[in-house]
This record gives structure tokens, sequence and C-alpha cells, in this order.
């Protein structure tokens, strides 16, 4: 029940609609009193041979004004609960994305994607359900019950009202009890299912293993068991769930016997009439509902508490990044300065970076090699704050990244990172990304840039062709040359490409580099790469090794060095002479 | 093909679907006429317990004349129906629910059979996911349309003709203008089928939109914040969602007009004409009470079913869905190369070659051609190349993965396409460039599931693999538990894993897709020093991409763009100063640093 409490503030945020759902309810239970009531005198009438046309056309008219009356009030209270359940859904799931949106990487690392997806559904559905058909039990079992209670005790008789609420508490009593060992035996189930499916994913994913050595029918015999174990803990589901109904018909069964046999018993002693008896009967059924609802609403408030307990921890995590007091709006600008002593990954267990000092005038052009692992991709990560240095800092015209917002910060930016993610959208909204207003003659300059052009006047739909998941599946050379294109409408004063021509061929490369040098002036350009070729121009290069600086210099001068640089160099060439086959013309 | 195409599903259309699923009671026909039956006592005892009330109103409480015996026999007979009703009932609830769970146990096993003979391309083209979701996901829906159909529909139709045969038996005038009832209600399904299901399609579709919105965001979400558009994509996400809430209101709004409530409304509408019927009867006839009792009980509850019968139609609809997606990997023609002829070929030398062989994934373009040499018994034959110089495709062929279509591949002179899998799966051991391990032990691992090997021959081949030492070093040893894809060990550790695997079955051929992943030179030299011992006396296709390992090869083939362009051994072709010189040369320069 802690639960209600929990979501206090969104009743009361609600109030109107709860308050007044909940006054409905009363008033529907009060006026589902009126056809028993009617029924009784009618029946009552029968027997006494009294009832008129009249008598009986105010009976009807009776029954088919609480009939219109409350299929109207039945129809408004829900449409108040529930539609209050379904904003509440809403509303979790908007400050859940909107949460989603403040986390920084870290955030990404330490949780999967799968258990978000799963929080932002299944967690938000169970607490819908407890807000709807939550509050709708509690309060109709409460409100059904006492007013049914109240009216059969006080107009009928106290008595055999007692007595045939005699076996109801055993029904509450049974109902919370399957309703406990079903939730067990479903957990089973569930795993169970969980279980084949782990192992089906597994033999997929295998599935050249098991092929190669013949284990066709050893799988076959492990998905049957794995499947049988399935059924049978489905099985012990359904032992429990087919007892449920059949339960609860023999305590009404029980119920209405003993109301019938002592409501009889009163009769004969003139305590009551037929009438009565047969209202009493009707009123009896009316009572089912709220006594099944009543066992229902423990399970349903057990989940719902959960769910909840596990949105909110999630909503309570502070982002890692966030702008500083006192930060400043003001766009940097400028030459960057990185002054790092030691910076380390909050989930690893060596510094990423040591000891990177380096200075890089705005309009100049860096060039960031190393292997695999050697920091290039942090180094950048840094500069776009996806994640906060402690041991230094990293200044832009003077000014550090800490000291201005995120947002100001991001803005004099262009990143075209490592793995060129793209969104299921037109191509053009895909440039178009961070400047949605953006015209179409400006992403075509850009593509052209970005020597993608050409490629999209070759689909049917040009820029309007969709890609993603629903559509056109492009190369990974079109897919980065797009999110080049996608940085370069940023016309952000520092462009970061993160190894993001490594699937771009030679001669694309150098024209796009070309296009760089000519469109961005004055602008500062960072790019890390693997392919020491598109680097060979820069104003300077670092090699970087192991989180620092291992060679500095330009291209003539780390040839001359004859180190690192100049072995990585030749290698490459080679590289280049073996993948065309070899001729060494 | 995408997910989107495995959900597009060109119309067999519901009736075929609903039809072919219905089949699958066949060969439990008996099992469902008995719980048919026991269903229909269910229901006859149920029905009667309103009659025994009727005959005590009329026959006794109105005449205030009670006989022991009678009153005794009244009260036991109704109590032993209510016991009887609820025995029956839960012997048909469970007979039902556990048909349905072995019907669908069936299809599963089907379905799983069917997928053993797909060809590799279809695994190549289908993601993970989707054929997982078919086998599991797809068939516990269906299953809940077993559960519908049987539990909810039988049942629930068979409890609404006993309700209104009991109202026959009592009063036929009055149960006639009962009947009318059944088109009303009938309209009512009709049209909260017509007007839902569209919005619960929409439902279904906006929350898919919905999660792939959230899921797509969460994946790009650091270019999201790089690129500063989280308030542009709140929006976006608002809109979605608002959407969605819109369409789940207007659903939530249709049930609320027309299920519950407005079978109460007709409920008590029914309850007038009975009323009106007894009423106008009345001045003119002596009525029953009782009847009119048992006409009130019998309405109060012939409206549950329906209303169960209401709720169940959406799933019905999306189990109809996943049928047709499930029956539709059933009917996939695309099935592995099988064994041609009856005869039993074994390979007993080894001998492997290749005559003009040419291949093509996609019928376009040829990823081998006019492939031929031959690996007499122990040689070991090299196939080296840059990526997608067509190493790995020699070896689906040669794995018979894929069917050879020109050209052929014989092994000790037989046609490949003569042997049975279980000949060539024991004779030909592959290790793979990715060791796959499964969850479960090292042993479990090894032996995998050939039962005929044993416990010290799983010790014996990773001895001969010399991977014994690791293994015995492990915690629970040779029980040492592997998580998923092995990730308890390191990528060395799993290959000479792999590579005990391979030597438990002592193939008579080894093909060896070299693992390109670096390793620390400590275990890089227990798996150079493993694989030749694995090579001696056997014939070796070897995929390598260090070429420092097969300096002692019989023959080295350079394949270039599906072609062999170079052959010879080390000396051969390194005197020839051809490409199989210029990659030596590459590897044999910089060890040190690796530009990718």
């Amino acid at each position: 029940m802690r639960v209600f409490s929990d979501l206090m503030w969104f009743f009361q945020e609600h109030r109107k609609r709860y308050l007044g759902g909940i006054a409905l309810l009363i008033v529907v239970a009060v006026i589902a009193l009126i056809p028993p009531k009617v029924v009784g005198i009618v029946v009552n009438e029968l027997a006494h041979r009294t009832l008129t046309s009249t008598r009986l056309f105010y009976a009807l008219l009776a029954i088919f004004l609480s009939a219109v009356i409350s299929y109207g009030i039945r129809y408004l209270w829900r449409i108040l609960l529930y539609g209050g359940s379904i904003q509440l859904a809403t509303d979790l799931r908007t400050r859940l994305y909107q949460h989603f949106t403040l986390m920084s990487p870290q955030f990404y690392h330490q949780k999967r994607i799968g258990d978000l997806m799963a929080h932002s559904t299944n967690d938000v559905q169970a607490i819908q359900e407890t807000a709807g058909d939550g509050v709708l039990t509690l309060v109709d079992s409460i409100t059904t019950g006492t007013v049914v209670i109240a009216t059969m005790a006080a107009t009928i008789s106290w008595k055999l009202t007692l007595i045939a609420l005699v076996p109801m508490p055993l029904m509450a009593y049974a109902v919370s009890r399957y309703g406990k060992m079903l939730h067990q035996r479903f957990s089973l189930a569930q795993a169970a299912f969980s279980d084949i499916n782990d192992r089906v994913q597994e033999y997929v994913s295998g599935i050249r293993v098991v092929r190669a050595f013949g284990q066709e029918e050893w799988e076959r015999k492990n998905f049957v068991a794995l499947s049988r174990d399935v059924v049978d803990k489905n099985v012990s589901v359904a032992r429990i769930d087919s007892l449920f109904d059949p339960t609860i018909s023999v305590i009404v069964g029980v119920s209405y016997f003993l109301s019938i046999a002592f409501g009889a018993d009163f009769i004969v002693h003139h305590q009551m009439n037929i009438g009565q008896l047969t209202t009493f009967t009707l009123y009896l059924g009316e009572l089912i509902w709220p006594m099944l609802a009543f066992g229902f609403l423990f399970n349903i408030v057990e989940r719902g508490g959960a769910s909840y307990d596990r949105v909110q921890t999630l909503l309570n995590i502070t982002p890692e990044v966030q702008d500083r007091p006192g930060a400043s709006a003001t766009v940097p600008s400028g030459d960057i300065h990185y002054d790092i002593s030691v910076f380390q990954y909050p989930s690893g267990d060596r510094p990423a970076l040591h000891d990177i000092h380096l200075d890089i005038r705005q309009g100049e052009t860096l060039g960031i090699v190393g292997r695999t692992g050697s920091g290039k991709t942090t180094l950048m990560r840094l500069l776009l704050r996806e994640f906060d240095v402690s041991g230094g800092d990293i200044l832009i015209g003077g000014q550090s990244i800490y000291r201005v917002t995120l947002k100001a910060l991001r803005q004099c930016l262009a990143y075209a990172p490592q793995d060129d993610f793209l969104f299921s959208a037109t191509i053009a909204e895909n440039i178009a990304f961070a400047r949605p207003t953006a015209t179409l003659p400006e992403i075509q300059r850009v593509a052209r840039m970005a020597n993608i052009a050409d490629d999209i006047g070759k689909f049917p739909d040009g820029y309007q062709t969709l890609i993603g998941e629903r559509g056109t599946t492009l190369s990974g050379g079109q897919k980065q040359r797009i999110s080049i294109a996608r940085a370069l409408l940023q016309d952000a004063e520092i462009l970061l490409l993160d190894d993001t021509l490594s699937a771009v061929d030679g001669r694309t490369e150098s024209n796009i580099l070309a296009a760089l040098r000519q469109n961005r002036a004055g602008r500062t350009t960072l790019i890390a790469t693997h392919r020491l070729r598109t680097v060979e121009h820069a104003d300077q290069i670092i090699v970087l090794e192991d989180g620092t600086i291992a060679e500095w210099g330009t291209h003539e001068s780390l040839w001359a060095l004859g180190g690192r640089y100049r072995e990585m160099y030749q290698r490459q060439q080679l590289e280049n002479l073996v993948e065309k086959g070899g001729d060494r013309a | 093909m995408s997910l989107e195409a495995m959900d597009f599903t060109p119309g067999m259309g519901q009736k075929g679907t609903l039809g072919r699923l219905l089949r699958y009671m066949l060969p439990y026909r008996k099992k469902v006429l008995a719980s048919l039956v026991i269903l229909l006592l269910a229901t006859a005892t149920d029905v009667f317990q309103p009659i025994l009330i009727k005959i005590f109103i009329d026959g006794y409480l109105i005449p205030r004349h009670f006989p022991q015996k009678a009153m005794i026999l009244l009260g036991g007979g109704y109590m032993l129906l209510v016991l009887l009703t609820a025995g029956f009932n839960v012997a048909q609830l469970l007979l039902f629910q556990v048909l349905a769970l072995d019907i669908i146990q069936n299809l599963r096993v089907e379905l799983f059979d069917k997928v053993q003979t797909l060809s590799l391309a279809f695994f190549d083209r289908t993601p993970v996911g989707v054929l997982v979701s078919r086998l599991t996901n797809d068939t516990e829906a269906i299953l809940q349309m077993f559960m519908t159909v049987l539990s909810t529909f039988v049942q629930n139709i068979t409890v609404l003709v006993g309700i209104l045969i009991a109202m026959f038996a009592l009063d036929a005038r009055l149960a006639a203008y009962c009947l009318v009832l059944m088109p009303v209600t009938a309209l009512i399904m009709m049209l909260y089928r017509k007007v839902t299901s569209p919005v619960f399609h929409m439902a279904r579709q906006r929350l898919s939109l919905l999660n792939a919105k959230l899921n797509e965001s969460l994946q790009g979400m650091s270019v999201i914040q790089a690129m500063r558009q989280e308030e542009r994509l709140r929006g976006e996400f608002g809109a979605i969602n608002n959407d969605y809430r819109r369409v789940r209101f207007r659903n939530m709004q249709l049930n609320a007009l027309l299920l519950r409530p407005l079978m109460d409304g007709i409920y008590l509408l029914a309850l007038m004409l009975i009323l009106w019927y007894f009423g106008e009867r009345s001045f003119s006839h002596l009525v029953n009470i009782g009847v009119l009792y048992a006409f009130v009980t019998y309405l109060s509850r012939f409206f549950e079913p329906v209303n169960s019968m209401l709720q169940r139609l959406n799933f019905f609809q999306q189990a109809m869905v996943s049928s047709e997606r499930v029956f539709q990997i059933l009917d996939n023609p695309d099935t592995a190369p099988q064994q041609e002829g009856t005869d039993h070929p074994a390979i007993h030398e080894g001998r492997v070659c290749f005559e003009d062989v040419s291949f093509s994934y996609d019928g376009r373009t040829d990823v081998l051609k006019h492939i031929s040499f031959t690996a007499m018994p122990g040689q070991t034959v090299a196939i080296v190349g840059h990526t997608g110089s067509g190493k790995s495709s020699t070896v689906n062929l040669l794995m018979r993965f894929y069917p050879v279509e020109r050209g052929r591949i014989t092994i000790d002179g037989t046609d490949l396409r003569y042997f049975s899998d279980h000949e060539l799966r024991r004779k030909i051991g592959l290790v793979l460039q990715d060791p796959f391990l499964f969850v479960g032990d090292v042993t479990s691992n090894i032996r995998l599931g050939n039962t005929f090997v044993s416990d010290s021959e799983v010790a014996g081949a990773a001895r001969f693999v010399q991977a014994d030492g690791f293994i015995e070093a492990l915690d629970q040893g040779y029980h040492a538990p592997i998580g998923e894809r092995g990730a308890t060990l390191s990528t060395g550790q799993r290959q000479l894993v792999s590579f005990a695997r391979t030597m438990a079955m002592n193939p008579a051929i080894l093909v060896l897709d070299e693992a390109t992943a670096s390793v620390d030179t400590e275990t890089e030299d227990a798996i150079q020093r493993a694989l030749e011992k694995m090579r001696h006396g056997r014939t070796t296709i070897a995929i390598a991409h260090r070429l420092s390992t097969i300096q002692d090869a019989d023959l080295i083939l350079v394949l270039h763009h599906g072609e062999i362009v170079e052959q010879g051994t080390h000396q051969q072709l390194l005197a020839h100063e051809g490409l199989y010189y210029n990659m030596f040369l590459l590897q044999q320069g910089s060890t040190g640093l690796g530009a990718n």
C-alpha cells in the first residue's frame, strides 16, 4: 500500500480527477442498490398478487433510469481514473526520457540499454496499473463492499447478512493465497522461459559450431528438454490457475446456500419475505467482485511498488557531467590548450591519458595518430566534456571549458564520432541533425564538401532517402561521410574527426581533406586517424602511445626522427601495395 | 533481410492461418474430446443449480411445506452440484491448459527442427534477435491463442448455451424473448471488434514507435548531446509519447463505452424484460416466483462469459500475426545442403580436392573463381590473402555449409555431396576464427553433445593441445563454469579449449580458420605448438593470417579477389617476389606497431 503514498504527488496534482472519480464510484455503488431492491418489491407483490400495471411501470422505469445513469457514471469514472493512470504513465516516460538526455556516457556504460528500455516500458506499465486498477479496486471494494453490506444488514436482515458473509473472508484469503502461489510459480515459468530464450540465442549465435561439429541432435535434445521444462513450469501455474475460479464458485455457492436455507427459515418465521430474500441474493452477487478484487489488490500493489522503486532509483541518479555553478554562457573561441596530468575512466583500472600538454592554435589542424586504445578518442571526449578531468584542465581561448555551460562549449565543437551513429530518418534530416532549420542548399553544400553528394544523387529519393533500420542500408564509407557532413553543417569553430575517414577510399579522402582546408580557413580541426596519410599535411601531429604523447612534430620532422611514426608510415605503404594485389608499379 | 521485412507477411489470410493452427490439435483429438465432455458435465451441473432453488422456492417455500427428506435431498443435492461443478471445472480447465501447452511444445520443436535444416545463408541475413523471437515469443503468443480459443471461447460459449437450454426448460416463451440477447451481444462483439481493432492496432504501432524512438535515442545519446539536440529530441519524444497517450485514451474510452458498462446496462434492460414478462403474466396467470428467481440468476451469469470473450478478442489478433510469422519460417525453402544418394561413403585417407570451383553468395558476384587444388593425405595446404579474398568461402564450401554449384569438391575421390552429415562432421574438424564457447563448464565445451567421448578422452584432448595446464589451474578444473561466450576465459584460453574440442573428435581432416585476434606471446607460442601437433598426420586446410605459422606448409595458395594468383611452397613464393613476398615483408617488418 506504500506505493499509494509514493504516488500521492500525482493524486494531488490531479485531485479533481481522483476525487471526482471516487465520488462517482460511491454514487454508482448506491445506484446499483436500486435494481435488486426493485426486483424484491416486484417479487413480493407477485407473491401477494398486489401488482398493478402502474406499479409495474414505475418499477421498470426505476430500473431503466438506474441503467442509464449508471452506464453514464461507469463510463465517466473510467475516463477519470483510467485517464489519470494513462496520464501518469505518459508523465513518467517524459521524465525518464528527460533524465536520460541529462546522463553522461558514464551512465550508459553502467546500464544496459535493454534494462533502461524495460524500466521505461514494463515498470511504467505496472505503475500505470497501480494508479488505475489499483485505485479502482481499493476504492471499489471498500465503497461497494460497505454500501452493499450496510444495506443488506439495515434493510433486510443483519442476521442473514452475517450468516451469508461467513464464507467470504475465506474467499479473500483464497484469492490472496492463490495469487501469491501463482506469482511464485509464474516467476519460475518466466525464468524457464528466459532460460530457453538464452539457450536459443546461444544456439543461433553459435550455429557454425553446431553445424561444424554435427551437434544438431544434441541441440535438439537440449531444446526439447528446456521447452519441456517451460511446459512443466506452466503446468504447475495451470494447476493453481484452474483451482482459482472453481474455489471461488464453491465459496460463493456455500454463501448462497446459507442465505437461501436460513432465509427460508426467516421467511417461515416471518422475519422477512420472499422479495427480500430475492433482493438479498442479488446483493450477495454484487459482493463477489469487491471480495475478489481485494485479493487481487495486493498483487497489483506489490508489483507497482517494486516498479515505482526501480523508476525512482533511476531518476535519482545525478548526471556525472553538468554545468558548474556560475558557468558562463558565452561560446568559447580561440587556441586550445590541453593541460592534463592524469585522466582515468571511472571504470578503468589505469590512466587513459597522462601528461598531455598541448597547444593548438586557432585555425590549425592537429593530427592524432596511434594504435587502438592509445587515447585518441579520449582526447576528444574530454574536450566535449563527455567525461570531466580531475587531474588537469583544458582551455579554449584561455577560458577553462569547465567555466562555460555545456551548451556553450558544445556550440563551438562539431564532432564526427568513430561509430558514425545515424538516426532512422531521411538523409537530409540526418545531415541537418544539429540544425533542423537548415535549408536544402545548405545541406547540399556540406554534402558536397563531405564528398557524399554524388552518392545521394544516385538514390531514387535523393536527400529524402530513409536510412537506418527501416530504410536503405548505407555502406560504412557512406555513413562516415554523412556523419562528416552532419558535423560540417554545425559550422563550429572546432571540428573533431574521430577516425571518421577509415572506411573512405584514398581519393575520396583527399577530396574531403582538400574541401576542409578550403572551407575551414581560420578554424581549428582535430583529426584522429589510423591512416597516417590523412594527417600528412596537418600543422602538427602527435603520436599517442599508452595515453601519452610519444612523438610530436610535423610529417617532415617526424619522418626525419625515424621513430614510430616513420615505421608506421612505411608499413602502411606496403599494406596498400598488398591491397592492390602486389603490383609494385 | 531487415527486421521490418521479416515482419511483412504477404497475405495467407487469417482464415488459412487459423485453420492451419487448429490442425495442430488433431493429434490430441481424443484429449480434446475428453476435455469437452468434462466441460459439458461441468456446465450441466452448473446450470442445474438455480433449478434446484426454483424447485425449493415454488415447491416448498411458497407453500410453507418442508418435509425433512426432501429438504435434505434438495440441500444435499445443491451442495453436491456445487462441488461437482467445481471438480469438473478444475479438471477441464487444467486439461485444456495442459493441452494448449502440449500443442505449443510440438509446434516449438517442429519449428526448431525446421530451423536446424535451414541454410547458413538464412542465419547470415536473419538477425539473431528475430530468430530467437520466432522460436520463443511468437510461439508464446500462439499459446495465448490456444488458451484463449480453448479455455475462453469454447468454455464460455458452452456456458452460454447451457444457460439458454436451462431457460428454455423453465419457460420456453420467456427464453425465446431472451434469445434476443444473442444477436445483441453478437452485434456488440462485432461492433467492438470493428471499432477497437484499428485503435488497438494503432496503439501497438505507436508503442513500437515510442520504443524505437527511445531505443535509438539511448543508443545515439552521445551524438544528441554533442550536437546539443536534447531539447529538440525531448520535444519529439514528447510528441510521440502524447500521441501514444491519445491512442491509449481512445482505446480506454471505447472499452468504457462498449465493455463492462454497456454489458451492465444491457443486463438491467434484460432484467426489465423479465420483470415485465412476469408482471404482465401475473395479471392473467399464476406465476412461479421460483422461475423468476432462476431467470434472474441465469441472467446475472450470462454476461460474465460475454465480457471475458470480448476482452480476449485482441489477443487473438496478435496471435494470428505471430502464427503467420512462424509459418513463414516453417515454409522457408532455403535449406542447407543435404546428403545426396543413399550410399554411405566413408573418409579414410583424407585426400581433399577442389576441381574448378566457383561460388557466389548472391548469384551476381563470384567470391571464388575457378579454384583448383589438391591436398594429399597428411599434407598441409595453406590459404593466404587479404580480407575478402575468399579464404573463408573456401572453408564454407568444404564444410558443406553452402552448396557447391559450379565445379566440384571431392574427398578421397568421392563428391562431397554424397557424404552423410554425420561422416563429414566426424571426420572434418573445424577450428573457427571465433572460438565460440557455450555456457556450461570446460568439459561440456570440449565434449559438446558427443556422449561417446569419455572424461579421460576430454582430458587427453586438452593435454594434446596443452590446454591442461591452465584448465587444471582453474578453480574447479575441468568443471570450471564458463559464462556467456566464454567470458571467464582469455582469448588464448578460449582458442585452446576450442582446439581440444576439435581433437576430442580425432578428425581425419583438419580445417583451420586461424584467428586474427592477438594474444600474449606466451599463449601464442602454446597455440602454435598445439596447432603443429594437431596438423601432424592429418590433411590440413589452413587459413592463415600470420605467414610465419605456415612456412612449412606443403602448398601455399595466395588468393586475391577470389582467384589463386600464386601458389607454391614458402621458398618458391618468396623467390617469385610477388604478392606473397610483399605480405611476408609486411609482417616481418613491424611486429610491435599494429596499424589496424
